[in-house]
Parts: C-alpha cells; sequence; structure tokens
C-alpha cells in the first residue's frame, strides 16, 4: 500500500483551492494541498501535495511532495518526491528519493539522494527507488 | 457572592403592536422563573452605549437584550468592555445568532436565561468595533493579509467570510469555534459555469486559521459585519479571546460540530465543554485548515 499517495487525501490537510490565489510566504507545519495559484515561497514540514491545475511561482520546501501541477522556481523536498505525469518543474530539484511517471517535465539540475561527497566535493547520488515504480 | 441583577433591555421595533402577544407571554414566563430588573427601551436617539453605562453603574450584572439578532448587534460594539454578561431573548427573525447559541425564539428562551448557563467567548474585531458571528464581503476580490506575510485572496472573485462563531451565510450550524483564539477565513470562489444551462459548478473553499491581519481591497468593498454594513478599503482584523461572557442554551454550537465535540454530547444534546480543535500552524500563531465541497 502506498501511503504516500494515501496520506495525500488527508482530510485535515491545509488546501489552497482552485481559484483561490496566494501571494508571499506561506509557510506550514502541517500538509498541504494546493489547487490554485501561489507567487512566492511555500514551506512545510509535512507533505505537500500540488494538484493538476495547481500553478505555483515559488520556491518550494518540503519534507515529502507530490506534484502534478506546474511549479517554476527551486524544489527542495527534504524526504519523498512523486513526479506525477502531469508535472511540470521549471527550476532546480534536489531530493531525496523520487518516483516520477512517464510524461512528468523537469527543466533545471537535478539531485537525487544524500550521497557521499566525492573527492570532488560533489553529491553522489544513490537512488534507491526504481524510476516510474 | 453578588447576587445577579438582571437589565432587560427591548429593542425599539418591539413597540409595534405585533409583538404585544410575545411579550406579553415572555414577561409572564420571566416573573414565572422569578427573573427581574430593570428595563429600558433602545431608541433611535437613545445611544444604547450610555444606557448601558448607566445601568451597569446602578449595580447590573446581566444584561439581557430582548429583540433579534440586530438588537445584539446594537451592543455588541461596547458590550465585551464592560463588566457584565450578555443575555439573549429572541422573539422575532433574524435570529440565527440565537439558534448558534442554543437559544430558541420566544418565551422559552426565559428558561434558558434562567438556567444561566455561561460561556465565555472569543469576540472578533474588525478596526475597532467588536464582531461576535462573521464579517461578509460577497463577490469581491478583496484579498486578506496575513500579518504582511502573504495574502490570499480569490483570484476571478468570490466570496470571503471571516468568521468567529458560526454561520450567519448558511444553515446556522457553527462551523467557528469561537473558543479557540482564532478567526477562521474562508474563500469561496465564484462557481463557474459547467457548460450547460445554467448550471454552475460550485468550487471548493479554502478555510484558514488567523489570530490577526487585514482586509485589502483595491476598490471599495462592503463588509456585512454581523448585521450592519461597513464600506472602505482596507479593515485590520484581530481576535480577542476570552472577552465576552454569554448565555446559551444547552443546544449551543459553539464549535464545528464534527471536530470539537464529544460524541456523547452530541448525541444527547447534554452541556458540553467545547473542545480545542487541533490546528495546523502557518508560524506567528496561524493555523490552517480546509474543508472541500461541493
Amino acid at each position: 500500500m502506498d501511503n504516500f499517495s494515501n496520506s495525500a487525501q488527508s482530510s485535515s490537510a491545509t488546501v489552497i483551492a482552485r481559484g483561490v490565489k496566494v501571494e508571499g510566504e506561506f509557510v506550514s507545519q502541517g500538509d498541504v494541498v494546493i489547487e490554485g495559484e501561489v507567487n512566492g515561497r511555500v514551506s512545510t514540514s509535512g507533505l505537500l501535495t500540488i494538484g493538476t491545475e495547481a500553478k505555483l511561482k515559488a520556491e518550494i520546501t518540503a519534507d515529502d511532495a507530490v506534484v502534478a501541477g506546474t511549479i517554476e522556481g527551486m524544489v527542495t523536498v527534504k524526504k519523498r518526491l512523486e513526479l506525477k505525469a502531469t508535472a511540470k518543474i521549471i527550476g532546480d530539484l534536489t531530493c531525496e528519493t523520487a518516483t516520477v511517471e512517464a510524461g512528468a517535465v523537469v527543466h533545471g539540475k537535478c539531485s537525487i539522494g544524500q550521497g557521499k561527497p566525492t573527492k570532488e566535493g560533489k553529491a553522489q547520488v544513490m537512488p534507491n527507488e526504481k524510476p516510474g515504480a | 457572592m453578588r447576587r445577579d441583577s438582571y437589565a432587560f433591555i427591548y429593542d425599539d421595533f418591539l413597540s409595534d403592536r405585533k409583538y404585544e402577544r410575545v411579550l406579553s407571554e415572555l414577561d409572564a414566563r420571566l416573573a414565572s422563573l422569578d427573573l427581574n430588573g430593570r428595563t429600558a427601551r433602545l431608541a433611535m436617539f437613545r445611544n444604547a452605549k450610555d444606557l448601558a453605562e448607566s445601568l451597569v453603574s446602578q449595580g447590573v450584572t446581566t444584561m439581557v437584550m430582548v429583540g433579534n439578532d440586530q438588537t445584539l448587534d446594537k451592543v455588541m460594539w461596547f458590550l465585551p468592555d464592560m463588566d457584565v454578561t450578555l443575555g439573549y431573548l429572541p422573539v422575532a427573525e433574524p435570529s440565527r445568532i440565537a439558534r448558534i447559541l442554543g437559544i430558541p425564539n420566544g418565551p422559552e428562551a426565559a428558561d434558558v436565561l434562567a438556567a444561566r448557563l455561561i460561556e465565555t467567548v472569543d469576540v472578533g474585531r474588525l478596526d475597532d468595533r467588536y464582531f461576535l458571528s462573521e464579517v461578509a464581503m460577497e463577490h469581491t476580490l478583496a484579498a486578506v493579509d496575513v500579518e504582511g506575510r502573504y495574502r490570499i485572496s480569490p483570484a476571478r472573485g468570490g466570496s470571503v467570510f471571516i468568521r468567529n462563531l458560526g454561520s450567519m451565510a448558511e444553515s446556522g450550524e457553527a462551523s467557528a469555534d469561537c473558543k479557540d483564539g482564532l478567526l477562521e477565513v474562508i474563500i469561496r470562489p465564484e462557481a463557474e459555469s459547467s457548460g450547460g444551462f445554467f448550471k454552475k459548478v460550485k468550487q471548493p473553499e479554502t478555510r484558514i486559521f488567523i489570530e490577526k491581519g487585514e482586509i485589502v481591497a483595491s476598490q471599495p468593498v462592503e463588509a456585512k459585519v454581523d448585521s450592519h454594513v461597513m464600506n472602505g478599503m482596507r479593515f485590520k482584523l484581530g481576535i480577542v479571546p476570552n472577552k465576552l461572557k454569554i448565555v446559551t442554551g444547552r443546544r449551543r454550537q459553539l464549535a464545528p460540530i464534527s471536530e470539537g465535540l464529544p460524541a456523547a454530547a452530541k448525541s444527547a444534546n447534554l452541556p458540553f465543554t467545547t473542545g480545542r480543535t487541533e490546528k495546523s500552524g502557518t508560524g506567528g500563531g496561524i493555523g490552517i485548515r480546509t474543508s472541500l465541497r461541493g
């Protein structure tokens, strides 16, 4: 059972619904579902779910994230990122693990996995998920 | 322990003959319950605040408003600052706030007053005025600025509600918790046409919780505050926790039924203490929760 996907449906999540616009620094400590528009910054210590119709021009920080909409900005996910087929990210992406569905678009640098620093000082990518799983 | 001293303030509209019977029955009920005190009547050129201050100086400890929700509104802007308990005897419509407080319309309201089930509730502030229930702005592009950190608004117009107690716009069932120290901001975008004849798709609503903020608009907006209307482009919002002592009925709905109340109390309709609902914080004492409707 995929708890990651199911938790996105949590009834206690904060929802920025379709037709609602947020501008500025939106910081939450729980799960957040965004179906509307955000310009600025989004930060949550919970699961961030970006719906298919969501449009974000924002810097994103979350513990976990499921993305099905469009993000223009840097995305930093501390743990697990799931990119749905409709996801479009224009910006750099950093996460611990990632699941990417066929059709997802990323324009930017991807850094997946903590990895140990190499001699050159670059992170070593150690994916622990099969792509598309 | 001081003895409760009542004052009954009747709204001006009750001088209409059509209210004679209900007032007669109410007075009889109050007398049978040994609830008596000074009586006064609001009038067009009589300052409600001066009247209330005069009664308090005479030792009144419970100010009972007789009328409807608009009567309550006439004293709400100053009464929370007074050392009195507010009672409410609704005898006419609109009485949505009465229903949320669990007070029946008519002579039966006297029984609620006699039971003296007193709750201490939060009151909202819009600029320098208190409000008990909600601020409603419909068909607006106004935004709510949350402590200068972010602004949230309907992208293409909609309704914005800032609630402390229940819901004036809907069924009357409580959807805000007036004992949590937070205002509930609800944003409901305009319904979109689904393409069919006159068929509109109801949009999900966004709900956030704030301690303070500001309503900002680029054009003057009409804000319905409890039972009166204010116009402007900027309004400061705030909440004053535990500000007002008010007599409530056993059927009061001071918090959303599905969240704060024990199941046993709901089914038995027994007196209960509203529990604090868990709200995810967003920093600066702000919590957010949203429900999807429609």
